[in-house]
C-alpha cells in the first residue's frame, strides 16, 4: 500500500494543477464558506455532475479504500484537497454532504459486507446515489436505542414500518440508512438492525420540516410496510447498536472544525451591532461584549485542551469530547442573546437592501439554540461527562436488561417503585 | 492545569506540590501558622526560594532563569500547585516586583533587593494601580515633587502583607503620569496596617501613605513614565493569580467529586442523581475552560506576543467568576457539612471570592479588555 502513496507536497501540486485546469473558481467572498443546509433540486443536480467529475479524476473518496472506488490515501491527503479546493466550485450537498461521506459512508465501510460495499460505495462516491440517515424518531431522540420502527422478516424480504425524523437532506437522497427494531424480545440495545432503504420505494414518504428559522434541511419520513431485500442489511442482524456507535463517533468528528485561529478580535459582529445601535459606550453593553469575547476565547482554548488531552492519553477518553459540545450548547444561546441585547431595536427589525446582513443577529438568535439540542442535548452531554469522564455512579436503569416489549409496557404503568 | 508540561516543568510542579504538602498542609492552613509564627514564615519562604519560586521572571544574568523559556508559564505551574493547597504569602506580588526590577530597576535595586527576593529572604507586595484613565482598583496614591524627592499620599487596600523586611512597589499618579516607587515596608510615613479579611488563608494589609517623603532613588523606571510597565505588571499579576485560583478550584472540585461518590442518600450515592451529576458536569466544564484560558494567558504573557494583556484580563475575569460559581456549587453539593468551620470548603470559598477581587475584579477586567481592544 505504501508504494504508491504520494508525498503530501507532491499531491498538493497535482491537486492544484488539476483544480486550475478543471474546476471553475468562485468569488473570493464565497471561498471556503460552508453552504447552507437548504439546497434547491437544481443545485443538487449540479453537485451530482461535479461529484462525478471528481470521481472520474480520482478526487472522490480520497481516503476511502480503492477496492470500493476510493483512492486509498490518508485523511491528510483529503485535507490537502479540501484546503486547495476552497476557492473552487466543488460539489456542495449542504449538511447532507457531511453526513453522507462522513458518518454514513464510514460506518458502512466499518460494518458492511464486502458484497454490500461493492454494490453501494462507488455509486455514492460518483454522486449517483445520495444517502441520508433514518435514525432518530419522533419518540426516540436522546434515547436513541429506544427505536420503535419495526422490521419483520417475510420470506427473503424485510417489511419495515415506522417513522423517522431529523434526516438531513432526505428529500434529495436516493437511499436511507435506516435503524429498525428486529427483535422485541431482546433488551433494547440488542434487537436493532440497520437497513439500506431506497427513498423512492413504495411506502416511503419524505417531507421537509420547516425549522424555526424558516429554512428546511431536515426531513421527517414515514415508512408504511416498506419491503426491502434480505441483502439490504448493513452489518449483522440484531447487532445494529455497534454500528450506531461507530456512526456517532463520526458524527461528532464531522462537527469538529479544524484549523481554527485563536479569536483576537473582540466579537466583531456584536461590536458592529452595538455601534450601529449607538450603544458602544454604554457600560452595560460593554460588559456584555467583553463577556461574549471572553467566552469565545475560553471556548477556543477548551478545544485545544481537548485535542491535547486526546492525543496525550494512552487510552483515548473519547468522552471528553463532550466538553466541546456542552460548551457550544451552553454558550451559543448566551452569545445569541447578547446580540439581541446589545443591538436593541436594530437587531429585531430590518428592511431594504442590506436586509440579509441586518437580519443576521435575529437569525443567529434562532440558530443559537441548535447546538444545545442537535446531536445530543446538553443533558445527554452532562450525563456522559458525569459518568464517563468524572466517574460518577450511573443512573438507575429500568430498560437495559429486560425485553424491550416489557420496557414499553412497564413505562406506561410507571409508579417509581422499582425493585 | 496543563497536561502538556515539559520535563523540567513537571519536576518543578512535583517539587512544589511536595513542598506544599510537607511544609504547609491543610492543618497548618487552618492554624494560620504562617501568619502567627514569624520564624516559620521565613523558613517557608527560604525553602520556596530554593525551589525557584521567585526566580522565573528574572533573566539569568540577574540571577534568575526560567525552566522552559517562558517564565510566566513556569510560574503559573507553581501558582496552580500553590492554589490547590491554599499556600500563603505574596507569591504573585513578589514575582511581579522581581519582574519589575529586572526590567526597570536601578543598579542599586537590582544589586540590593532583587537577590533577596529571588532567595525568598524578602518578599514584596504589588500595590495595584490601574493604567492611566482607568477606574481605581482598591485605592489610589498621589505623588508630588518635594525637596528633591517625592511626597506620597493615598491608600491602597487588599494588599498581601510582604512581612517583616519586605518591600512594596507603589504606583502613584503625578502630573506627568504614573511613577513607580520601591519602598521598604518599614518606611516612615508608610503604614502597612493589618486588616481582617474574608480570606483567612492569606494575610492582607492596608497601605496608607500619609505624606511619606521618599528619595528619587526609590523610583523604578523614569518618573511619570510607568504606564506601559503597569500594563505589563497587571498582565503578569492577572495571569499568575488566575493560575492560583484554578489550582484552588481544581482541589475544591476534586473534594466534592469524591463526596458525591461516597455520600449515600435515598439508597444511592448522591452522585447518581441527575440533579447532582449535572451540576458537577457543568462545574467541571467551566473548570476545564478555566484551566484552558489560564494556560493561554500565561503562555501569551510570557511569549510577549502582543496579545498578553488581553489574554490575561480575559483569564482574570473568566476564572474570577467561575471560581466563585464553583465554590458555591461545591458548597451546595456538600450540603450542611460545607457550612461548618471544620470542613475545608469555606476556606476555598473565601480564597476564591477574594482572588476574584484582587488586582481588579471581573467587571473591571472586562472594561479594560474593551479598551485594549479598541472598543
Amino acid at each position: 500500500m505504501t508504494t504508491d502513496m504520494p508525498d503530501l507536497e507532491e499531491y498538493r501540486n497535482a491537486v492544484r494543477a488539476w483544480l486550475e485546469g478543471n474546476l471553475e473558481r468562485r468569488p473570493d467572498a464565497e471561498a471556503g464558506r460552508r453552504g447552507s443546509e437548504d439546497k434547491t433540486p437544481g443545485e443538487i443536480a449540479e453537485s451530482r455532475v461535479l461529484q462525478r467529475k471528481l470521481f472520474d479524476s480520482g478526487y472522490a473518496g480520497i481516503s476511502y479504500p480503492r477496492a470500493y472506488g476510493g483512492q486509498g490515501l490518508t485523511p491528510s491527503h483529503e485535507r490537502v484537497f479540501r484546503e486547495e479546493s476552497r476557492r473552487y466550485k466543488v460539489p456542495d450537498f449542504g449538511g447532507a454532504g457531511h453526513v453522507m461521506f462522513g458518518a454514513i459512508g464510514r460506518s458502512m465501510l466499518a460494518h458492511g459486507s464486502p458484497e454490500f460495499l461493492q454494490r453501494y460505495i462507488a455509486p455514492l462516491l460518483k454522486g449517483e446515489e445520495l444517502w441520508c440517515q433514518f435514525y432518530s424518531e419522533p419518540e426516540a431522540g436522546s434515547d436513541l436505542a429506544g427505536i420503535r420502527t419495526r422490521a419483520v422478516r417475510d420470506g427473503d424480504h424485510w417489511v419495515i414500518t415506522g417513522s423517522k425524523i431529523w434526516s438531513t437532506g432526505a428529500h434529495h437522497a436516493d437511499y436511507a440508512m435506516c435503524l429498525a427494531r428486529t427483535d422485541w424480545g431482546a433488551p433494547k440495545h440488542r434487537g436493532l438492525t440497520w437497513f439500506a432503504i431506497p427513498t423512492h420505494a413504495p411506502g416511503v414518504t419524505v417531507r421537509p420540516i420547516r425549522q424555526i428559522n424558516g429554512q428546511t434541511g431536515f426531513c421527517e419520513s414515514f415508512l408504511d410496510d416498506v419491503a426491502v431485500a434480505g441483502d439490504a442489511v448493513i452489518g449483522e442482524v440484531n447487532q445494529g447498536w455497534s454500528v450506531a456507535q461507530t456512526m456517532l463517533v463520526y458524527e461528532r468528528g464531522a462537527g469538529e472544525s479544524g484549523g481554527l485561529v485563536e479569536p483576537r478580535n473582540l466579537a466583531p459582529d456584536l461590536v458592529a451591532l452595538a455601534r450601529k445601535a449607538g450603544r458602544a459606550d454604554d457600560p452595560v453593553v460593554r460588559q456584555a461584549l467583553a463577556r461574549a469575547h471572553i467566552n469565545d476565547y475560553a471556548q477556543f482554548h477548551l478545544g485545544r485542551r481537548i485535542v491535547a488531552r486526546l492525543q496525550l492519553s494512552d487510552r483515548p477518553e473519547a468522552a471528553i469530547a463532550a466538553y466541546g459540545k456542552l460548551a457550544a450548547g451552553t454558550l451559543s444561546p448566551i452569545r445569541a442573546r447578547i446580540g439581541i441585547e446589545v443591538g436593541g431595536a436594530e437587531a429585531l427589525v430590518w428592511a431594504g437592501e442590506d436586509a440579509e446582513t441586518a437580519a443576521r443577529p435575529a437569525v443567529g438568535y434562532l440558530n443559537g439554540r441548535m447546538a444545545s439540542i442537535a446531536a445530543g442535548t446538553n443533558e445527554m452531554q452532562r450525563n456522559g461527562i458525569g459518568e464517563r469522564v468524572l466517574g460518577l455512579p450511573r443512573e438507575p436503569s429500568f430498560d437495559s436488561r429486560k425485553p424491550f416489549s416489557e420496557v414499553m409496557r412497564d413505562a406506561r404503568t410507571w409508579d417509581g417503585r422499582v425493585g | 492545569m496543563d497536561d502538556n508540561l515539559t520535563a523540567d516543568q513537571r519536576m518543578l510542579a512535583d517539587a512544589s506540590a511536595r513542598f506544599a504538602e510537607q511544609e504547609y498542609p491543610m492543618e497548618a492552613v487552618r492554624r494560620r501558622t504562617y501568619d502567627t509564627d514569624g520564624r516559620f514564615a521565613s523558613s517557608y519562604q527560604r525553602g520556596a526560594g530554593q525551589l525557584g519560586w521567585y526566580s522565573l521572571l528574572v533573566p539569568e544574568e540577574l540571577g534568575g532563569g526560567s525552566v522552559s523559556g517562558n517564565g510566566v508559564a513556569d510560574a503559573a505551574v507553581i501558582g496552580y500547585q500553590r492554589g490547590r493547597l491554599l499556600q500563603p504569602g505574596p507569591f504573585v506580588g513578589t514575582n511581579v516586583v522581581a519582574h519589575a526590577l529586572a526590567v526597570a530597576g536601578s543598579e542599586e535595586q537590582r544589586a540590593k533587593v532583587l537577590p533577596a527576593l529571588i532567595a525568598g529572604e524578602s518578599l514584596a507586595a504589588w500595590a495595584v494601580t490601574p493604567p492611566p484613565g482607568q477606574p481605581a482598583v482598591n485605592g489610589a496614591v498621589l505623588a508630588t515633587p518635594a525637596g528633591g524627592g517625592y511626597r506620597l499620599s493615598g491608600r491602597c487596600t487588599l494588599v498581601e502583607d510582604p512581612g517583616p523586611g519586605g518591600w512594596v512597589l507603589v504606583t502613584a499618579a503625578s502630573e506627568q503620569g504614573p511613577s513607580q516607587f520601591l519602598l521598604p515596608a518599614e518606611t516612615s510615613g508608610l503604614a502597612c496596617e493589618p486588616v481582617e479579611s474574608l480570606d483567612i488563608t492569606r494575610r492582607y494589609v492596608e497601605l496608607r501613605l500619609d505624606g511619606a517623603d521618599v528619595a528619587g532613588s526609590a523610583l523604578v523606571g523614569e518618573a511619570g513614565q510607568a504606564a506601559a510597565a503597569i500594563e505589563e505588571q497587571l498582565a503578569v499579576a492577572s495571569a499568575l493569580l488566575a493560575a492560583e485560583s484554578v489550582g484552588a478550584m481544581d482541589q475544591d472540585f476534586t473534594m466534592v467529586l469524591q463526596y458525591a461518590k461516597d455520600r449515600i442518600a435515598f439508597g444511592r450515592p448522591i452522585g447518581s442523581f441527575q440533579a447532582v451529576k449535572h451540576v458537577l458536569a457543568d462545574t467541571s466544564l467551566f473548570l476545564e475552560m478555566s484551566k484552558a484560558i489560564a494556560k493561554a494567558a500565561a503562555d501569551r504573557v510570557g511569549e510577549h506576543d502582543g496579545y498578553g494583556p488581553q489574554a490575561a484580563s480575559m483569564a482574570k475575569a473568566f476564572v474570577g467568576d467561575c471560581g466563585i460559581d464553583l465554590a458555591q456549587n461545591c458548597l451546595q453539593i456538600f450540603g450542611g457539612i460545607g457550612f461548618t468551620w471544620e470542613h475545608d470548603q469555606h476556606l476555598y470559598l473565601r480564597r476564591l471570592t477574594t482572588d476574584a477581587a484582587v488586582f481588579g475584579d471581573p467587571a473591571w477586567h472586562r472594561e479594560w479588555l474593551c479598551q485594549l481592544s479598541g472598543v
